[in-house]
């Protein structure tokens, strides 16, 4: 199996710059970088399905972005893109676990850890379930 | 420098990668929680059996089993719908597709007004079960200080809703476990110690509070119905959250008729016990605390605080079971230009229907402090006002079914009678307990409070009967006056985007081909 880096990728001012180290990793490991985006409704409420539509129509603007923007900075690296109906932490552990990641990448949200632990922060999630090193990379001041 | 098309294929067929932990998570277990959960049991109990017993005293626990037939029915409806759009759709997309645009904007009004309608109930229990939480039993009969926290409550969840913050599956089987424990050893104790003898004004428990045939008249029994289907209101879900479970075919029938049994048992063992303990007249003039004034009796200081946190766990899942929906609803109507596009606005930092959510909290504020103002009873008013938008949107889901599978009803005598003669008759029920409330409450005397438009005289000959209206009540002020406010704004929105009213009916060509998409080629909106 080729090396592989999967990035978390929504966006924000934290995960373009998740995106510009990824890209570097993978670079240097000669990986195949996955962006991902996960996104689910919860399943409390229902009615969900023009809600989800929506949301895989932004998942996919987004990583549409990111994927040009990677090709920007390194037209070398071989890019996948992952649009999955799927918690954003569990998108990452399960195609970082398919594709044996060297690791993921994610960005910080800036956000100070007992505000995200309410937000629900990705990256805290990951540095506790994840079987492979987890990247965080700092939002840029 | 490839982009492989595996996004795409994940868009296909979720499952190959999307759906391998998800799958485990949400099983038979899982369907059930949501279903009991969105119905919300012990705050529709809190909120309602006062309410039920004024209009039928002693036979609430026949109401209760009565108004769980038309809502049985609609099921059958929702059930067959939601396999022809997958996932879970909306009666708007659905009424859309099969009656028509104009009906399908009406039924996603009557949806967002309906879950308005609902907030100020949920509020007022929440305040006022915080401050008997807490034992200042005089805060919770102050309307101020029972308004703030109320209001509060409105922002926490709206927050809650906004931010995306969800229980895990366990604490939500946890909560509710607890809720129905709850619930039921309360029922028996009170049912033990009027066994035991020596409870003030307690009544000797009997059967014929079961029997429907025994409610003096048609029209209590319709009044009876539209307050009753309220508690059954969210049970829907059990139905159609079928797309993510183990077994999508069998699992949302299984779980939908376990949470059935669940909440006719937890009903009717709850109303026999609560109005065998003290009377049926104890129980409608504590109607806006009913459970609380029964608790400190029935299960004795501190265990009766169990009781109050049951109420306020439920009434918080029951105020996100109605926001999230209003919101993804207003959404829905965005997202095929039925609605103001910034309706369908996603917040990409929380992946919610930001603008639906953030103005539905902010509308169902200023709706709960005015109603506050000017209404006397804002809990019973709130509940029979509600009941008019349940009948009305429940019962454009029944006949949706209908239409939407005519071609096939006689195909089977299993076709006929699920997606025939239940939802029909389902709808036909709903309708007649919608249109015979009309009447009941055009008499202020049956409202909860004084006359709001004591101006209107009028008298009709219906099939013989003659009724007279003297001046409407403030419940069916607010029931049908919101929904009636939708008919102006479908002309209005018709006249100035008129793309979404030129859409075509549809019908369906098989029982089991999932629908085309709604709107072909529109393009998703975002912020």
């Amino acid at each position: 199996m080729a090396p592989n880096i999967v990035l978390g990728y929504d966006g924000s001012d934290g995960s373009k710059a998740a995106l510009a180290t990824a890209v570097t990793v993978a670079r240097a490991f000669e990986a195949r970088l996955t962006i991902v985006f996960g996104y689910e409704p919860n399943p409390m409420g229902g009615e969900s399905s023009d809600y989800r539509s929506q949301l895989e129509a932004l998942g996919k603007g987004v990583v549409a972005e990111a994927i040009a923007a990677a090709r920007a900075q390194d037209a070398s690296v071989e890019v996948e893109e992952l649009v999955v109906p799927m918690r954003p932490a569990e998108s990452l552990l399960e195609a970082a676990e398919q594709r044996g990641a060297l690791a993921i990448v994610v960005g910080g949200t800036g956000e100070r850890p007992i505000l995200g632990a309410i937000l629900g922060s990705v990256p805290h999630k990951l540095l506790y379930r994840s079987s492979v090193p987890v990247l965080v990379v700092p939002t840029p001041e | 420098m490839t982009t492989t098309g595996v996004g795409e294929r994940t868009t296909d067929a979720p499952q190959v990668v999307g759906k391998g932990l998800k799958v485990g998570a949400l099983g038979l277990v899982s369907s059930l929680v949501i279903g009991v959960a969105s119905t919300a049991p012990a705050y529709s109990l809190a909120a309602s059996l006062g309410l039920v017993t004024a209009v039928v005293g002693l036979f609430a626990p026949s109401i209760m089993l009565i108004a769980f037939v038309p809502m049985l029915f609609i099921a059958a409806a929702y059930y067959y719908m939601n396999r022809a759009d997958p996932d879970c759709g909306t009666t708007f997309t659905w009424v859309t597709r099969s009656i028509g645009p104009k009906a399908g904007w009406l039924a996603g009004w009557g949806i967002l007004v309906t879950d308005l309608v609902v907030m100020p109930s949920l509020s007022q229990i929440a305040g006022s079960y915080t401050f008997s939480l807490f034992g200042a039993n005089g805060l919770a009969q102050s309307k101020f200080w029972v308004t703030f926290v109320g209001v509060i409550w409105i922002i926490v969840m709206t927050l809650i809703c906004y931010i995306g913050i969800e229980l895990s599956a366990r604490t939500q089987v946890g909560l509710l476990g607890a809720e129905i424990v709850i619930l039921i050893v309360f029922a028996a104790i009170a049912l033990a110690k009027v066994a035991a003898g020596g409870v003030a004004h307690s009544v000797t428990p009997s059967i014929s509070w079961l029997n429907p045939f025994r409610i003096p008249s048609a029209a209590a029994l319709a009044s009876g119905i539209l307050v009753a289907v309220f508690i059954y209101w969210g049970w829907d879900t059990a139905v159609t959250v079928n797309e993510e479970s183990k077994d999508a075919k069998r699992t949302p029938g299984v779980a939908a008729l376990l949470s059935t049994l669940v909440l006719l048992l937890v009903y009717v063992v709850v109303s026999f016990a609560a109005q065998s303990f003290h009377g049926a007249t104890f129980l409608t003039n504590n109607s806006s605390d009913v459970l609380n004034a029964l608790s400190k009796a029935v299960l004795g200081s501190p265990w009766n605080k169990l009781l109050i946190i049951a109420v306020l766990t439920s009434a918080s899942a029951s105020t996100q079971t109605t926001i999230l929906p209003a919101a993804r609803s207003s959404l829905s109507m965005a997202v095929h230009k039925a609605f103001p596009a910034r309706f369908g606005g996603i917040n990409p930092r929380f992946l919610s229907p930001g603008f639906s959510t953030l103005l539905f909290g902010a509308v169902a504020i200023v709706w709960y402090v005015v109603l506050t103002l000017i209404s006397p009873n804002v809990l019973a008013n709130s509940i029979l006002a509600l009941g008019f938008g349940i009948a009305f949107y429940y019962a454009m889901t029944g006949y949706a079914c209908v239409v939407y599978y005519r071609r096939h009803v006689f195909k089977s005598l299993k076709n006929f009678v699920f997606i025939g003669l239940a939802p029909l008759i389902g709808a036909l029920i709903l309708t007649w307990a919608f249109v015979d409330s009309v009447f009941v409450y055009s008499n202020p005397a049956n409202s909860q409070g004084r006359a709001w438009f004591t101006f209107i005289h009028f008298n009709v000959h219906v099939i013989g009967v003659h009724l007279y209206v003297h001046g409407v009540g403030s419940a069916l002020v607010i029931g049908l006056g919101l929904l009636l406010v939708g008919l102006p704004l479908m002309l209005i929105w018709r006249i100035r985007h008129p793309a979404f009213f030129k859409r075509d009916r549809e019908v369906a060509e098989s029982m089991d081909g999932s629908a085309p998409p709604l709107t072909p080629g529109v393009l998703p909106v975002t912020d």
